[in-house]
């Protein structure tokens, strides 16, 4: 088995604060140390990484997600070489092309054409090489016509495309890419990941960081979820992206819980039976209201086959919508309801137990209902939910606007356009007519499932498969 | 500060690259372009020869033509300081790069100096043409010995990149050392024999005058270029320690604070 290509054991990176007077201690240890951080309290410092030990074998493609200022890019940088960690080790096997801002060392008062040259020998190319190459360089930058201008006139957008177009001609073994594609435009991007799976299909390793979780399941192998510059999970992609957006929607569930008890402190401060009567259901602000005569007092999603609590789901999925509701008093006229918007506040779907046809004879003590649903539908998005327990002619009693939030997770198999995700698959059968052979009608590449096993270089998905094939199931 | 060089060594494909630039990219835009590199010089040889020879008092320098031993001073001179200010600023004014780029960061003080020297070298010619044309007006100076002159040039560049590569790695954490450094050079220049002779000033002054380490290299290229002669092997001697110190102490400090470099910068 060949060495894996970056090895990091405990790896850890400290930056030093720049607010504060410790400029002259640090050039000091500088001096003495060769390092900016050593002799710095914890006061002084911040901890960019923590601990972080993984692998990534030769050939193989890791994602690296987290939100911002969780440590990616400084992941990214250490193993690109650009700084040195100040904890642990990391071993670094091959030649490394790092796509972290392209085009650095542009220059723009010369030409693109220079400027090509000049980037290459900055990474570590030999004149003979890149003009060998520089045909291939200009035409996947898409350039020809402005490649003799001084790079000052170029949009940003050619700027990044030229800078890509240098490193990946550089022909690394190992290639990092920091959020690089998010600049291009859409065919450019294409081509970039074109490029990339080409990369990999030739055995080249791949270190990825990107927001887009659907590009980090559809390129690599295995993820690794950094939080606060600590490793939180890493493996299958699939496995590891619903962590992360597990952990990001109850973060967000926390955030807007606590704007809830604030909406619900300022709803309590008039007599509770005046304000009821009253509800100001044309504010934003309030997202609870109602007479109290019963009250919600849990709300939780459950998702899955054995119903664990969850807020982020798949299409398709099991759920179950639960709301756990306290009568004040006796009951005799009440209606359980549940209702699913898009955070924008459109209404995907909604229902309760009048429309349902339930009539209500009694509630005199607490209960737990929950409305189920087999196999929810939705399309990849996120959404909040509306739980009410109110009267049959609507008085509410308790509505809560935005219970919680949940999110479906986007996935590579099932991308589509809208709210509603149906089964569907797609069929074509040739006609007669055309002079062609009924069997020559059509060609093109059927996608590949993406939970049929296979990893990101099946056959289909190798160079040269046009990059718009959509997969659907 | 033997991997410095070693490292100046390997990459000098990417420092020639990076000197090209430089020079490229310094005139694009301008009507007379490279012709600048020429020009430059010369006006500031024009002010400086009005000013020491026309509101001066004329008797304070012996030397004979005065223009011409003018441009064998300062000609170098503005190579040596062009390149210690541009130099200073060589990693703090390309952050960018340093941080997003994995290159040996060492090329970059090169370049400042390597592009300045080529820009001296550029001028140089000018500096022949004055030589021949005194030579034909019947003046005793220059001679053979202007073969010697890349022999004090290689020593000096040592000692310029040394300070360049101290000047550098420290501009980095104190952005103060580039606006001293402008004053520092004005009296540098001025305590350089170089709008006078040693013997113009007393006996007492030139010694301190001596103590300049710009004032070897000066009086150096004085003597091989104006006077036609020799310098003594003491002041090889002298011209050799100055500048392996120089390399020593600023390779040296460079090596240190290198690692730091794409975080502080």
């Amino acid at each position: 088995m060949p060495a894996p290509a970056v090895v990091l054991r405990g790896v850890g990176k400290r930056y030093r604060r720049e607010a504060g007077g410790y400029r002259l201690r640090t050039l000091k240890s500088a001096l003495l140390e060769g390092s900016l951080t050593s002799g710095l309290g914890a006061a002084d410092a911040v901890e960019a990484l923590e601990d972080v030990s993984f692998e990534v074998a030769a050939g193989e493609a890791v994602g690296v997600i987290g939100g911002n200022g969780s440590g990616k890019s400084t992941l990214i940088k250490l193993v690109a070489g650009l700084l040195r960690p100040t904890a642990g080790e990391l071993a670094v096997n091959g030649r490394v092309a790092a796509l972290i801002e392209l085009g650095a060392g542009f220059h723009p008062e010369i030409s693109g054409r220079e400027n090509i040259f000049i980037n290459g020998a900055l990474l570590g190319l030999s004149r003979r090489v890149i003009e060998e190459r520089y045909d291939d360089i200009v035409e996947f930058a898409g350039l020809s016509d402005f490649i003799e201008e001084p790079i000052k006139n170029y949009s940003s957008g050619m700027y990044v495309r030229l800078g890509f177009s240098v490193a990946i001609h550089t022909d690394p073994e190992i290639l990092l890419v920091d959020e690089v594609l998010a600049v291009g435009d859409e065919e450019f991007v294409h081509r970039c990941i074109a490029r990339i799976e080409e990369h990999l299909a030739g055995g080249g390793t791949l270190l990825f960081v990107s927001h887009s979780m659907g590009l980090v399941e559809e390129l690599c192998d295995r993820a690794v979820w950094l939080d606060q510059g600590r490793s939180r999970a890493i493996g299958s992609p699939r496995r590891v992206i619903d962590a992360y957006l597990e952990g990001v929607a109850k973060r967000e569930g926390e955030a807007h819980d606590r704007r809830r008890v604030r909406g619900a402190q300022q709803e309590q401060s008039p007599p509770e039976e005046e304000a009821a009567a009253t509800a100001p259901a044309a504010e934003e602000e309030v997202l609870r209201w109602g007479s109290g005569q019963a009250r919600i007092v849990g709300a939780r999603l459950l998702a899955g086959t054995s119903a664990e609590e969850r807020y982020h789901v798949h299409c398709g999925e099991a759920v179950a919508f639960e709301l756990q509701v306290e009568p004040r008093e006796a009951l005799d006229d009440f209606v359980f309801g549940v209702g699913v918007k898009t955070p924008r506040g459109v209404d995907c779907w909604g229902t309760n137990t009048d429309l349902a046809g339930y009539e209500p004879r009694r509630l005199r003590g607490p209960v737990r209902v929950r409305l189920v649903c087999p196999e929810l539908r939705l399309a990849p998005g996120e959404y909040t939910v509306d739980l009410a327990v109110h009267a049959r002619d609507g008085r509410a009693y308790d509505y809560r606007r935005g219970a919680f939030r949940f999110t479906v997770a986007e996935s590579s198999a099932l991308r589509s356009i809208g709210l509603y995700l149906p089964d569907h698959e797609w069929q074509v059968e040739a006609l007669p007519g055309g002079g062609a052979a009924p069997q020559a009608a059509i060609e093109w590449l059927s996608p590949v499932h993406a939970n049929s096993g296979g990893g990101p270089r099946n056959a289909g998905r190798k160079a040269g498969a046009p990059s718009d094939s959509r997969r659907m199931e | 500060m033997i991997e410095v060089a070693r490292c100046l060594i390997r990459y000098r494909g990417l420092v020639w690259t990076l000197v090209l630039r430089e020079l490229r990219a310094r005139y694009r835009g301008s009507v007379l372009g490279f012709l600048w590199s020429l020009i430059n010089p010369l006006l500031l040889l024009a002010v400086y020869s009005f000013v020491f020879s026309q509101i001066l008092p004329r008797d304070v320098v012996s030397v004979e033509p005065y223009g011409v031993f003018l441009v064998t001073g300062l000609f170098p001179w503005i190579w040596v300081s062009t390149s210690l200010l541009e130099g200073c600023s060589s990693l703090t004014g390309n952050s960018a790069l340093i941080r997003k780029a994995v290159f040996p960061v060492e090329v970059l003080p090169a370049v400042a100096v390597v592009a300045n020297l080529v820009h001296f070298l550029l001028a140089l010619p000018i500096v022949a043409v004055a030589l021949i044309l005194s030579r034909l007006l019947g003046y005793p100076i220059a001679g053979w010995t202007f073969v010697l002159l890349p022999a004090v040039l290689l020593i000096e560049v040592v000692m310029v990149a040394g300070l360049v590569f101290a000047l550098s790695a420290v501009n980095v954490h104190f952005k103060d050392v580039r606006d001293l450094l402008g004053n520092v050079l004005v009296l540098a220049f001025f305590m350089a024999p170089i709008i006078y002779t040693l013997s113009d000033i007393p006996p007492g002054l030139a010694q301190v005058v001596q103590l300049n380490p710009f004032t070897s290299f000066t009086v150096a290229i004085q003597d091989l270029l104006f006077f036609g002669r020799l310098p003594v092997t003491g002041d090889w001697l002298v011209m050799a320690v100055i500048a392996v110190v120089s390399w020593a102490v600023g390779a040296g400090l460079f090596a240190r604070l290198s690692d730091t470099l794409a975080e502080a910068v």
